[in-house]
């Protein structure tokens, strides 16, 4: 799962944001400054998951500018909440198409929350990818929805 | 030929990135058209002439479907091309779209090329630009 996972996200990344992920090992430290923006979707079903994105305020900036082909100046507040808010479905879309699985998995509306460094080191995300972007951590992350 | 193009998506950053999509690919477009829902789109077919419209599925207020439904009911608007643009691309959730006479489908995420070789097929060539054109746009 985790690899149809990791799979999404190059394709996602690369495709829309013309960004190249490099995936982090365990253990393996990148220090990113808050911050955060916390993005997730659930998708009901048979088994309810729970997908998501965590970036860094930098990322997210990043992101939107390249998805909007603008400068990172120019961004807004509103328009990285949506830029994390679409990749968050677009992952989840994605994966759910590796996994060819059926039609009672359904995506529901992606919600996104801002974390400051202190509420992220108190979260323990249970089955999370690491991967290194532009010199930022992006976390991706599955839980039971 | 200008074609007026309508896009439905409750996501703002998303129009904007269709839009500007379109623009790279070298269309002829005559006026664009935005809604953030099915029940804004039908507003605007009120009042427009639209050529195609490119719609999200899910949407809060009124949904793909829902719009799909409206279209199909009218006189007028039941023969405007409708493209979905979705996260979901599974047989099983497109097949019912297709049913109700969706002319094709973009999956999210999608390169500038799918578009515009969705819209050629759909609406002929008006102006296909090069593929260094393309490439050398910065978006």
């Amino acid at each position: 799962m985790l690899a149809k996972l990791r799979a999404a996200t190059f394709e996602v990344l690369e495709t829309m944001f013309f960004l190249f992920p490099e995936s982090l090992e365990e253990g393996e430290k990148l220090r990113s400054r808050g911050p955060f923006l916390r993005s997730s979707v659930t998708i009901s079903g048979p088994q309810s998951l729970r997908i998501g994105l965590q970036v860094p305020q930098n990322l997210a900036r990043t992101m939107a500018a390249n998805f909007l082909g603008a400068t990172e100046v120019e961004i807004s507040q509103m328009e990285m909440e949506d830029i994390l808010k679409e990749t968050t479905n677009m992952l989840a879309g994605s994966f759910l198409s590796k996994l060819e699985a059926s039609a009672a998995f359904q995506l529901q509306t992606p919600q996104v929350q801002w974390l400051s460094a202190e509420e992220k080191k108190k979260q323990e995300l249970v089955k999370s990818l690491r991967f290194e972007v532009e010199e930022e951590v992006l976390e991706l992350f599955v839980e039971k929805g | 030929m200008a074609y007026n193009v309508l896009i439905v998506d409750d996501s703002v950053t998303m129009r904007a990135l269709i839009r500007k999509i379109l623009v790279i690919s070298g269309f002829d477009i005559g006026e664009y058209f935005e809604g953030a829902n099915g029940r804004e789109a039908l507003g605007i077919l009120e009042h427009n002439w639209v050529d195609i419209i490119l719609s999200d599925v899910h949407m809060p207020e009124m949904d793909g479907t829902a719009l799909l439904k409206a279209l199909k009911k009218h006189q007028l608007w039941r023969n405007i091309p409708v493209v979905l643009i979705t996260t979901e691309a599974r047989p099983e959730i497109i097949k019912p779209f297709m049913n109700l006479g969706v002319q094709d489908y973009i999956q999210k995420p999608f390169r500038p090329e799918t578009i515009r070789q969705k819209l050629t097929g759909i609406l002929g060539e008006a102006r296909t630009p090069d593929a260094s054109e393309i490439e050398s746009c910065d978006f």
